[in-house]
């Protein structure tokens, strides 16, 4: 076992509340590791210099100062202290982010390119109408043609088969 | 508030290692403190809320400023206002123990001067101090430890460079 290990549980160990098994290991390790007795006794050291580590009075000036803070402050506030309770918050977040959406629906360039694509789309689709219209405008043309021709052979079909028949 | 004010100036005083420097920032901590009161959250515990801010507060300002100074106050008779019981040999090797670990605070990182604050310094639970640094219980558990092993090395570091 290396030392960093143990040494991760050293402070469980001195405070004991390291379970057994770990315990034992950490002991173990101990009895093979001079570094680490050396460690560890050093932190025992700390450990008895630190506890009741004395607790200072602030100084008297010093409490003065503090109790002067309160009516030294401003009374004047821009937002009420009701709306920065922090139970609020998470309306005001919902606020922000259904804003950012709206935004983007309105004024983002996206918005704007959409309406330029709508535009388009209805231009294209009524000069596309327009052409299928004149196109079935000629094609009547041609059929109006067509019957003229027919009939004109028909006529001439008639006159012959008349001049047969009069031979 | 005598005893809020007590609680955050000594976490200050032991942090910065100066007197004049605590009793500044004690009084930058109040001035925050009163503006901040309106968001404070009333299910909460107020002592680790006031203790959170006061540790931010000292955090910030030691990184922004490093206090142009790397140097702690003498560590003299204000420290060790508690008598020490025992033997007077003992006594004595206890006081220099507690001078060198107060020599030894400034050379650990913030965080870690911290967390062994409020853990050995302070005497807090483990559960208070994550609720005070925001961290999970185990990250805290493994900070002091580390905050311990880093101190006690500079303490011998330093013990095994003095004659």
């Amino acid at each position: 076992m290396t030392c960093e290990r143990p040494q991760e549980l050293f402070s469980a160990y001195l405070e004991g509340t390291l379970d057994p098994a770990l315990r034992r290991a950490v002991e173990d390790h101990l009895a093979a590791c001079p570094d680490c007795q050396a460690l560890l006794a050093g932190l025992r050291k700390i450990e008895a210099a630190v506890a009741d580590w004395p607790e200072l009075e602030p100084s008297q000036a010093l409490l003065a100062r503090l109790s002067a803070i309160p009516t030294a402050r401003k009374k004047f506030r821009l937002v009420p202290d009701i709306l920065l309770r922090p139970s609020l918050q998470p309306y005001f977040a919902g606020a922000a982010v259904l804003l950012v959406f709206v935004s983007f629906i309105f004024l983002a360039p996206q918005g704007r390119s959409f309406q330029k694509a709508v535009n388009r789309q209805v231009h294209l689709g009524w000069s596309a109408a327009e052409r299928i219209y004149a196109k079935a405008g000629s094609v009547t043309e041609r059929l109006g043609d067509y019957r003229d021709n027919l009939l004109g052979s028909l006529r001439t079909l008639n006159i012959l088969k008349e001049s047969e028949t009069e031979k | 508030m005598n005893a809020y004010a007590k609680r955050v100036f000594n976490l200050a005083y032991q942090f910065s290692g100066s007197h004049q420097e605590a009793e500044d920032q004690t009084q930058e901590v109040f001035l925050k403190l009163y503006g901040a009161l309106p968001k404070f959250d009333f299910q909460r515990s107020f002592t680790a809320w006031l203790l959170t801010l006061a540790k931010n507060h000292l955090i910030d300002e030691y990184r922004r400023t490093k206090w142009q100074r790397t140097q702690r106050d003498d560590f003299d008779e204000r420290t060790t206002a508690a008598p020490l019981a025992g033997n007077p040999q003992e006594t004595l090797e206890r006081e220099e123990n507690r001078r060198l670990v107060w020599e030894s605070l400034n050379s650990l990182s913030s965080d870690m001067r911290m967390a062994v604050i409020l853990r050995d310094l302070q005497g807090r639970s483990y559960e208070e101090i994550a609720q005070v640094l925001d961290l999970p219980l185990g990250t805290v558990k493994s900070r002091v430890n580390r905050a311990r092993l880093a101190l006690a090395r500079v303490v011998e570091e330093k013990r095994g460079g003095e004659p």
